[in-house]
């Protein structure tokens, strides 16, 4: 068993309006968005939200400087739904408890193609546990599958053009 | 308070716990101030805060703010609702008739309404809802989870608000665990009383204003 914490890190660097604006276009409902931003840094210990507003904030300056996320393209190429954990007793039949972003998949298709049974294990290793590790691991994979799909129509004889050039800025509204 | 001392029937204090679980604290206490006030005037309502104030003390918040000049309870649901937004299932924590009559009267008939069904007072918890014909569904803290989702929200009423902290009923603690903050979208406080308490919450529990999504004045 790890030793606790000496002193809880300070997450008092945290701005959320940042982290909303980086998933503007990947959750666009704003009610929808705030929930999954409180999910991600303003729930759970310190350490956790600190580290995912840090690891965003660094995905989110990649992607906007190779040119910034092209959602359509991503969603086109697939998501899987991240799951809101209750007691299974509690679980509404019939009814998919999940939150409103869901697990973009196009950047595991680097590491296993669709289908096989190595690429839904990725995806349920990134959607499960409490919505301060699933739904960072959800808004990172989204960045990161932005940064990809930019870099792949870089590179020489890319087939796979963007289905537009070029989206708005992440960067935050100003106040 | 320098109204005059008046001689109050007995048992006011144990009606007021009786009545209280069912229609509310803050629901309950406008009830017996205004009633006293209308048959023993100022006085009485200084009588009613002396002798019942200290174990109620959002009775005793009530009445010491009518003597200071407040007569009326102002509750505007409009900011309720625009807290409970696109939410299309809302479970409310803690029971206040006015308000919670306020609400429903404007709430889109399409939203799905529950009550967790818990309350340190005795309750007729089939009278209580019935007087809402069906529209809100009882729940008990085992169960009130399947509500949860991406478009649930939680309400509950507060008593006042200081610089940081409110009050609560202490079903809101219970309920609203690390757990449950990330199963629901909207964390909403709707605050029924004007000034903060004075006295030492008795029936409920502070917390944080700030651990709310929306808390509503």
């Amino acid at each position: 068993m790890p030793p606790p914490h000496r002193n809880a890190p300070s997450a008092a660097f945290i701005d959320p309006a940042r982290v909303d604006a980086l998933l503007a276009e990947a959750v666009p409902d704003d009610e929808d968005r705030a929930f999954v931003v409180r999910c991600i840094l303003g729930e759970g210990p310190a350490h956790h939200r600190g580290a995912n507003y840090v690891l965003l904030r660094l995905l989110g300056m990649i992607v906007d400087r190779l040119g910034g996320a092209d959602a359509a393209a991503l969603r086109a190429r697939g998501t899987t739904p991240v799951p809101m954990k209750v007691p299974p007793h509690l679980a509404r039949r019939g009814s998919l408890m999940a939150y409103p972003l869901g697990l973009s998949t196009a950047a595991l298709e680097e590491l296993a193609p669709v289908g096989t049974p190595d690429h839904a294990a990725m995806a349920d290793c990134l959607s499960d546990g409490p919505p301060q590790h699933s739904l960072a691991n959800a808004a990172m994979l989204w960045l990161i599958g932005a940064a990809l799909a930019r870099l792949e129509e870089r590179a020489p004889g890319s087939a796979r053009p963007s289905a537009r050039s070029r989206t708005r800025s992440s960067a935050p509204p100003k106040r | 308070m320098s109204e005059p001392a008046v001689e109050l029937p007995s048992g006011l204090d144990q009606a007021f716990g009786a009545v209280a679980g069912e229609l509310g604290q803050a629901t309950t206490a406008w009830l017996f101030v205004r009633a006293v006030a209308r048959c023993a005037g100022d006085g009485g309502v200084a009588s009613l805060a002396e002798r019942a104030g200290p174990e109620y003390p959002v009775l005793d918040a009530v009445a010491r703010g009518w003597l200071a000049g407040l007569r009326k309870q102002t509750l505007d649901p409009l900011p309720v609702l625009a807290a409970i937004g696109k939410a299309n299932r809302l479970v409310v924590v803690g029971m206040e008739a006015t308000p919670l009559d306020a609400l429903m009267e404007r709430l889109d008939p399409a939203v799905k309404v529950a009550m967790i069904t818990h309350s340190p007072f005795p309750v007729d918890w089939d009278r209580v809802l019935d007087n809402y014909a069906g529209r809100i569904e009882r729940v008990d803290l085992d169960t009130f989870q399947n509500w949860a989702g991406g478009k649930s929200a939680l309400l509950t009423f507060a008593y006042g608000h200081g610089d940081t902290r409110t009050v609560v009923p202490p079903l809101w603690l219970r309920a609203c665990g690390a757990d449950v903050r990330a199963q629901f979208r909207a964390l909403v406080a709707w605050n029924v009383l004007e000034a903060p308490l004075q006295l030492y919450p008795r029936w409920l529990v502070e917390i944080d204003a700030d651990s709310f999504t929306h808390f509503v004045s």
